[in-house]
């Protein structure tokens, strides 16, 4: 199961830039967001990307190595608890996997609105074999429970494997499916 | 059956009846009187009126109503007759029926609904029917590796064993279709009969929901039986005697069920459990095992199993009725029949007809199953309606039930009954 | 032990003890999915949920088709749920387009989703009465919910799969003295679920069935990431039209049911607390309703969202919190659907309660979890 190739290192940094923060004005954004988001860049600096700073929505871009060490920031020192949504985005041209986390919390009160995407990207590989080759991720099962189920779904609809998860299998698909897995855009289910 | 005849000619009409008519009376009297006069060589035949009844006799007294009455009359002293009609298979079938009808609208008027409502031109009546009939042209599936003689024959023995408990039940004085003097410990003996065929039947057919529906009817039937039997002994303390027409009859003045009610609520809840009906239905509970240890009857099988369990529903209600309601006792409210009529024959208004011993039914006997089938279908309406009331028990609920509140109120029952003795409220020197 | 033969097929020796069920896709007590599980005598040991029976791909569908075309195959996942389905969507795909709704669609829209929420909790409850074994549970409901189901095939024209929502607001406006016809009949339906508490919820066998069966404690609520009624039952107050309130919930005086004790019972009574409190959203909406005004945005034909965006949107439906995240790339179509629904999200709870059980007690937890099969897989 490990790597025929080796994943390169493929941390947001060395992409453009198009989305950074120049062109705003930092007073557009809202404080409450801004607070979470800084107090994360504080921690981690560069090794994520502040996608955006919405009302009640901030995305994180990390890089596959560091997403387990972020979460269990995010749970320890931000009191985030449970992951509302799990899902995959394929993009064949930067040939990678998003894998977006959704992530909420229900104890503390003043994050009852907010909702940290996560995302992370996974390697894409022409030709998969789901569970065998380099599209792997790290799981955040251990971190957060919840995400158990929706991990599955990822890797059956992907091919994304998440090490370290205790149940990698078919949760939906029936289990003779041996066709690309569905939702990536290679699969095209018009006229099947 | 939409359209009888599209080209309907009289003359054809005629010529089929015609022949219809030479064909039966050929095959009729060629066959049908020898054979007849060879079965009843060995058939034990009634004397009337001095004269030994042979069937030409009986024939030829047929055409004459007057001469009719006493053939009537000795037939239905046979035992054939108890066990076929009255007393017996055919009166019970027959509020089995009237049974299921009142539960099904009975229990669609509880729900907002209508129930049976097309079938019959009066509010679904022949809903029974409709089903009895879908359920013979169905195709009975055995499953492949079922045990097959005991698969075949539960069912049988289901509804054989429920019509010996229907035949030790008295409906009014003197008809019961078996006198037995030890007859509350045949009832006993009856109902043990159940549980075995139960898990017969759920064990022969091999499958894993049937297996676990019959070990739960096992489990209930068994757990509810000690209950059923220690609530009847107050009855049997107060009365002096197993035989189910002298505890009847010992009720002349008053039920026991004034003397003895948590006898007979004790006795009311065991036998929800036995019928298996709700809120003990978990032998057949639906939504966990399917259908239980019926999973795997089809067709006819089905169709005896459920008059079976009719039957015994019957059987049970009735046996409350005889022990805890007094039988067929109650006020007299059938007329006297004038002595004319035993005598000289109905001449009222227009009918006329001057044949002496004419009401075939006696006044107490008339009375009695009056009383009788009142109090019957109280006690069935009970029965019925908590199935519209309350969901189903969990199977460690009801064993808790069964085994330790049920016997400990039974046991209160039986101080109540020796206390009443033995206080000489009841017995020989009280109010009895 | 188990032994993998080939890749997908394995080999399980059989215990002598432990017996395995298939509480399968034919089976009245278990929906649209299968349920193996395990049993020891009358312990379930272990338990593992099989959705997948009634997977469309729905996610998949989404991306070949624009941003209208999508409403009528988005809301099957709950037929008689659609608008809480569409909710989500059309939220985000008002802000993906940048369109605005007018105040009249905003209130059509509050109302049409409690409705749907009261028809959906109806039928859920009917299930639960069937798998408990109480048939006037069953017939009660069923025969209830059609006052409201009348109320949207009035407004809507369906009894259910509505597709009334649109990106911009609702398609049609609401049929003339819709409003004193929807004021007597919610008034009539909330007289009748009052009286359910007699048969239904002081039932003495019902409470010692459902009484401290399958308790879900606090933290493992939170922690498993429940939704919905599962959670209000183990005692933490969260309802998204309070906490995050979109569309006029926020001019609305909304009251949260909580309960403390986290077992079946608590879990059973919670929708049917939450039916009252939509009867009394509905009356207040009905009053505060502008009186006219357009219902719709027109959009052009083929709308193109305006820049490449992410959206994530999510709406209280009759069963939980229901997310729908947009991934788009300026094109017609979304590039990404994803719907986070909360049935697949109290599915984690399942195989957690249902250890140590006993079978007995199998469809009670099961249904209580307010799960919809079909939701589940989308």
């Amino acid at each position: 199961m490990s790597t025929e190739t080796q994943p390169p290192d493929v941390t947001p940094k060395e992409k453009p830039t198009p989305a950074k923060k120049p062109e705003e004005k930092p007073v557009d954004l809202p404080a409450f967001e801004k607070g979470l988001s800084d107090k994360i860049t504080e921690k981690f600096g560069d090794k994520i990307e502040v996608a955006f700073v919405k009302e009640d929505r901030v995305r994180i871009n990390v890089g596959r190595e560091n997403v387990h060490e972020v979460a269990e920031f995010i749970r320890d020192e931000l009191n985030f608890d449970h992951v509302e949504s799990v899902s995959g985005v394929d993009f064949p041209k930067d040939k990678e996997i998003e894998v977006v986390y959704h992530i909420g919390s229900y104890t503390d009160s003043s994050l009852s609105r907010q909702i940290l995407v996560l995302a992370t990207r996974a390697q894409r590989e022409d030709n998969p074999i789901p569970g065998k080759d380099a599209t792997i991720l790290p799981t955040l099962r251990n971190i957060f429970y919840s995400v158990e189920f929706h991990e599955r779904e990822i890797f059956e609809m992907f091919g994304v494997f998440f090490e370290g998860h205790p149940d990698n299998r078919r949760l939906l698909l029936p289990e003779d499916w041996a066709d690309l897995p569905p939702l990536r855009k290679d699969f095209d289910s018009r006229g099947r | 059956m939409s359209v009888i005849a599209p080209k309907f000619k009289l003359s054809e009409f005629i010529k089929s009846i015609l022949d219809d008519a030479f064909w039966a009376i050929l095959i009729l009297n060629l066959i049908g009187i020898p054979a007849v006069m060879m079965i009843l060589f060995f058939i034990e035949m009634p004397v009337i009126h001095g004269e030994l009844l042979t069937p030409f006799l009986a024939l030829s007294w047929i055409a004459d109503p007057t001469r009719t009455l006493p053939i009537i009359q000795s037939f239905m002293e046979t035992d054939i007759f108890r066990v076929m009609a009255f007393p017996g298979f055919g009166f019970a079938a027959l509020l089995a029926a009237g049974t299921i009808f009142v539960e099904r609208k009975m229990l669609a008027k509880l729900q907002l609904r209508v129930g049976p409502f097309y079938c019959g031109k009066l509010e679904g009546i022949l809903q029974l029917m409709g089903d009895g009939l879908k359920l013979i042209s169905k195709e009975i599936i055995i499953p492949a590796k079922a045990d097959k003689p005991i698969f075949w024959a539960a069912p049988v023995i289901f509804v054989g064993a429920a019509a010996a408990f229907v035949a030790l039940i008295p409906v009014a004085p003197g008809w019961v279709v078996a006198d037995v003097d030890l007859g509350l410990l045949a009832v006993f003996a009856v109902i043990g009969f159940f549980p075995i065929i139960t898990i017969l039947s759920a064990w022969s057919a091999n499958s894993k929901f049937p297996f676990i529906g019959g070990i739960r009817a096992l489990f209930q039937m068994v757990s509810f039986e000690i209950p059923l039997i220690l609530s009847l002994l107050g009855v049997v303390i107060l009365t002096g005697t197993l035989n189910l027409s002298e505890i009847a009859a010992s009720q002349s003045n008053f039920p026991w069920i004034v003397f003895l009610p948590v006898g007979a609520i004790v006795f009311f809840i065991t036998m929800l459990a036995e019928l298996e009906r709700i809120p003990f239905d978990l032998p057949e509970a639906e939504s966990e095992i399917v259908a239980g240890w019926l999973t795997e009857l089809s067709g006819m099988m089905y169709g005896l199993v459920q008059l079976g369990t009719y039957l015994k529903l019957y059987a049970f209600a009735a046996l409350f009725v005889v022990l805890f309601l007094g039988g067929w006792n109650g006020p007299s409210i059938v007329p006297p029949f004038p002595a004319e009529i035993i005598t000289d024959g109905i001449t009222m208004g227009p009918v006329t007809l001057k044949v002496p011993g004419l009401p075939i039914f006696s006044q107490e006997m008339l009375n009695g199953t009056l009383w009788f089938v009142l109090k019957t279908v109280g006690v069935i309406f009970f029965i019925i309606l908590p199935r519209g009331v309350f969901p189903r028990v969990r199977v460690d609920i009801l064993l808790n039930l069964g085994w330790t509140k049920l016997i400990g109120l039974a046991f209160v029952n039986i101080f109540i009954a020796l206390g009443l003795l033995y206080a000489g409220v009841l017995g020989p020197g009280g109010l009895q | 032990m188990t032994t993998e033969i080939m890749p997908g097929l394995a080999l399980q020796k059989v215990d002598e003890r432990i017996m395995t069920l298939n509480v399968g896709p034919q089976h009245p007590g278990s929906g649209h999915m299968r349920i193996v599980v395990q049993i020891d005598g009358d312990y379930i040991v272990a338990c593992d949920p099989d959705p997948g029976y009634v997977h469309r791909g729905e996610e998949k569908m989404a991306e070949y088709r624009n941003y209208i075309t999508n409403i009528p195959h988005l809301e099957r996942p709950v037929i008689h749920d659609s608008c809480n389905v569409l909710y989500p969507y059309v939220l985000g795909a008002e802000e993906l387009l940048g369109i605005e709704v007018p105040e009249r669609a905003k209130y059509i829209r509050v109302i049409a989703s409690e409705l749907n929420r009261c028809i959906y909790i109806m039928y859920w409850l009917a299930i639960y009465g069937i798998f408990l074994g109480h048939s006037t549970m069953f017939m009660w409901p069923a025969g209830d919910r059609e006052f409201l189901i009348d109320l949207m095939e009035k407004m809507s024209g369906a009894r259910v799969t509505h597709a009334h929502f649109v990106p911009g607001g609702v398609r049609n406006d609401l049929p003339p003295n819709f409003e004193d016809v929807c004021l007597r009949q919610v008034n009539y339906f909330e007289k009748r679920i009052k009286e359910y508490a007699a048969v239904f919820y002081d039932n003495p066998i019902l409470i010692s069935r459902t009484q401290d069966t399958g308790v879900l404690s606090k933290q493992d609520a939170i922690r498993l990431g429940t939704t919905g009624s599962v959670l209000r039952a183990s005692g933490v107050d969260y309802d998204l039209r309070v906490k995050e309130p979109y569309d006029v919930y926020d001019e609305l005086d909304i009251h949260t049911n909580v309960m403390k004790e986290g077992d079946a019972y608590a879990r059973s009574r919670i929708p049917w607390l939450d039916m009252m409190e939509s009867c009394n959203i509905i009356r207040q909406a009905l009053q505060k309703m502008p009186k006219s005004g357009s219902v719709r945005t027109k959009l052009k034909p083929n709308p193109k969202t305006k820049i490449p965006a992410t959206v994530y949107k999510r709406v209280e439906s009759g069963r939980g919190s229901l997310g729908c995240y947009i991934v788009s790339d300026g094109k017609t179509e979304p590039y990404r659907l994803k719907l986070s629904v909360p049935s697949f999200r109290n599915l984690i709870a399942l195989p957690y309660l249902l250890k140590g059980e006993k079978l007995g007690n199998m469809p009670s937890v099961y249904w209580s979890l307010n799960y919809w099969p079909v939701e589940a897989d989308r």
